[in-house]
């Protein structure tokens, strides 16, 4: 029963693995498509630091999407798992945040020749950024757990949804960029595809793979409470 | 939408009886004015023009914040919101009378603001006093709404003064921009074009539909 | 008529690991008065909450004259008087009832106002702030304004706590009151011997399931009072 009642278990569970083991190969074969890619003729190594940036970023932008769905999903039908799911996704999703906005400045410094610009999508990354700690900081400062849900999927929801406001914002009001295009516009040299869609793949499946362990990790936590207050109390609770 | 009616009057009522929310926004709207003023002392009025727009929504957004912070105050007195969260109503109509509350307090705010700053920094608003109105207002139903309903979920949270501006102010950029462009048009040429209107008006659209779907769940618990 | 006009199955109320409520059935008659009582963490005010619309249950349905708990006509049905008075110290007597008035969509808010605070005994101070209550005059204040749109429901959650006693003994003929004029009430207390003079049902919850359930007036007997300091016991 008491196995049972961890709803996180189930497929997250059975997946660990195989994840982890995905995770593994995944990041092995990127790590030698980026040894082997050439070397930038003009930008030199430091170039190579794009192919953690770029995946990152995507991959972070996926957990906040996460955080949104899950919240959203939460309020429709509430059920504590998709809370969790939201949860998870925005604290992996800081995480990688927090390594788009190292990694970024680091190429630029080298590239550009300063740390910062306060270019379009650099802005909207650190005010994502900002919105998903205040999302963190929120629940933290939420006393009952049951609010807190409630409050966190509404401020995660209306967060995602202010993307493309921003975007539309910060291009009115900067116009002109520094940073390089999108993907896609036939900006990457030869031998620069590979170490990006396996950069892609990997920090997708780091995501996914972390988001899993910190959703399985809360199932853990809550079973914990649960023993403890049955313990403490006799064997009223299920 | 006589729920919408009933709120509004409500908190007007409350809000004239003690005028203590206008008297301390106006207060330090005026306050950052003069902070302003000593933190930018030899610019000079020339060289402090293309900063003006951006300093009075600074002050907009720093009042705003404050008087937002009170808004809920009245409704944990007493538990209040428990008994407007039982209305069978769309608890939507709610939060359109807390937020149209909050904008028209802010507005009488923003007005005596205007003043000071047009007088402090020799600005002639006067000239352009319609059209900046207007400006003023769409950029502050912006700010009203998501800030009516983020004030609604800060008060009932620890560190509720500080959590309000953490969640706002990173949502705002939209408003913010879109209002300082439009303030600074109308300034430099006393005319301002379509872009900021534009980005202002979708903004308020988004901000508004989703406070008023949001609220609904804010108010459970 | 014999429908229920509260009826509720397997209600269950969990906040992550913390369980409030444990499968909790209800069928009420009209005019019927049921204490809901048990120490503090028993799940009394939980109990209330799911029946009023204010929180989802976990598990389990509430129906009120058979419409589903939380939908608008549900909440229509119900006044609530909490502990909390749901009042603005602001407004006066008067206008709070207007204001209540207005939010439930009542046809002359202005009459229904009067007529309650004739009926409340505040008709003296109708036009004095809220604020400058006693007590006792805002729970009678409070009492109306749950009753402004005349609810057949009537969810009452510690309206004893802070009345002096002839502040109580007026609440409790205000209690009888509600149920001759045919209104289903529950009343969640901790004050057993209150609860007993006034309802004709009782429920002793304890951890939040039901340790034990008494009918019949009159409400007295030792298995409810065993029951009821079983479960302050337990709690301890």
């Amino acid at each position: 029963m008491a196995m049972n009642a961890a709803p996180s278990g189930g497929l997250a569970d059975r997946l660990r693995v195989p994840s982890g083991l995905l995770l593994g190969v995944l990041a092995l074969l990127w790590l030698g498509s980026v040894v082997r890619a050439p070397e930038d003729q003009m930008q030199g190594v430091i170039q190579k630091i794009l192919y953690v940036h770029v995946p990152v970023v995507f991959a972070a932008y996926l957990g906040f999407f996460l955080t949104a769905l899950g919240g959203a999903l939460f309020l429709w039908r509430d059920d504590e798992r998709y809370d969790r799911l939201a949860r998870s996704a925005a604290e992996v999703g800081v995480l990688f945040c927090t390594l788009v906005l190292v990694t970024g400045p680091i190429w630029a410094r080298g590239t550009w020749g300063r740390w910062w610009s306060w270019d379009l999508r650099l802005t909207l990354t650190l005010l994502l950024w900002f919105v998903y700690l205040a999302y963190l900081l929120l629940r933290g400062f939420t006393e009952s757990s049951h609010r807190a849900a409630r409050f966190a999927a509404v401020y995660g929801i209306v967060g995602v949804l202010t993307i493309p406001l921003n975007y539309f914002a910060i291009d009115l009001a900067a116009g002109r960029t520094l940073h390089p295009e999108n993907l896609g516009r036939g900006s990457l040299g030869a031998g620069m595809g590979w170490p990006f869609a396996l950069g892609l793949a990997t920090a997708a499946a780091a995501l996914l793979h972390l988001v899993a362990r910190r959703v399985e990790l809360e199932g853990l936590r809550e079973e914990l409470i649960r023993r403890r207050a049955g313990a403490r109390e006799g064997a009223w609770t299920t | 939408m006589s729920v919408f009616l009933a709120i509004l009057w409500k908190d007007l009522v409350t809000e004239w009886r003690s005028r203590d929310r206008v008297i301390a926004m106006g207060l330090f709207a005026l306050l950052v004015v003069v902070v302003f003023h000593f933190a930018l002392p030899e610019a000079g009025a020339d060289r402090l023009r293309p900063a003006l727009p951006g300093l009075l929504w600074v002050a907009y957004v720093f009042a705003a914040m404050l008087g937002l912070n009170r808004a809920f105050a009245v409704e944990l007195e007493n538990d209040a919101l428990a008994g407007l969260a039982l209305v069978p109503a769309d608890r939507g109509w709610i939060f359109l009378g807390k937020a149209a509350a909050n904008w028209i307090l802010l507005g009488v705010v923003q007005a005596a603001t205007a003043v000071a700053f047009a007088l402090a920094f020799d600005v002639r608003l006067a000239a352009v006093a319609v059209p900046l109105s207007g400006v003023v207002a769409l950029g502050s139903l912006g700010l009203c709404s998501i800030g009516t309903l983020f004030a609604a979920i800060s008060v009932r949270t620890q560190y509720r003064e500080v959590m309000l501006p953490l969640l706002l102010l990173p949502l705002l950029v939209p408003v913010l921009l879109g209002a300082v462009d439009a303030t600074a048009q109308l300034l430099d040429e006393g005319r301002v074009s379509f872009a900021p209107l534009q980005l202002l008006l979708v903004t308020n659209a988004v901000f508004l539909i989703v406070s008023f779907v949001g609220f609904e769940y804010v108010l459970d618990e | 008529m014999n429908a229920p006009v509260i009826e509720a199955r397997g209600l269950e109320k969990r906040f992550g690991p913390v369980v409030a409520l444990a499968g909790v059935d209800l069928d009420l008659p009209r005019g019927c008065v049921l204490a809901v009582v048990g120490p503090n963490g028993a799940g009394k005010t939980t109990l209330l909450r799911l029946l009023a619309g204010l929180a989802r249950p976990t598990r389990g349905w509430v129906r009120l004259e058979g419409v589903a708990r939380g939908r608008r006509e549900a909440r229509r049905r119900i006044g609530f008087i909490g502990h909390a008075t749901f009042l603005y110290p602001a407004l006066t007597a008067r206008e709070n009832l207007l204001f209540a008035a207005r939010l439930y969509g009542v046809s002359d808010p202005a009459g229904r106002a009067e007529a309650l605070l004739a009926r409340q005994g505040l008709a003296q101070v109708a036009d004095q702030p809220a604020g400058s209550f006693s007590r006792g005059m805002a729970q009678r204040l409070a009492i109306a304004r749950g009753l402004v749109h005349d609810p057949q429901v009537v969810l009452l959650d510690e309206p004893f706590t802070g009345l002096d006693r002839p502040a109580a003994d007026r609440l409790d003929a205000q209690l009888r009151n509600l149920r001759t004029e045919g209104r289903t009430c529950v009343l969640a207390t901790h004050d057993l011997a209150r609860a007993a003079a006034v309802a004709d049902r009782a429920l002793v919850l304890s951890r939040g399931r039901v340790a034990h359930a008494a009918e019949g007036a009159p409400l007295v007997g030792e298995t409810l009072e065993r029951a009821y300091l079983a479960a302050v016991d337990g709690s301890a």
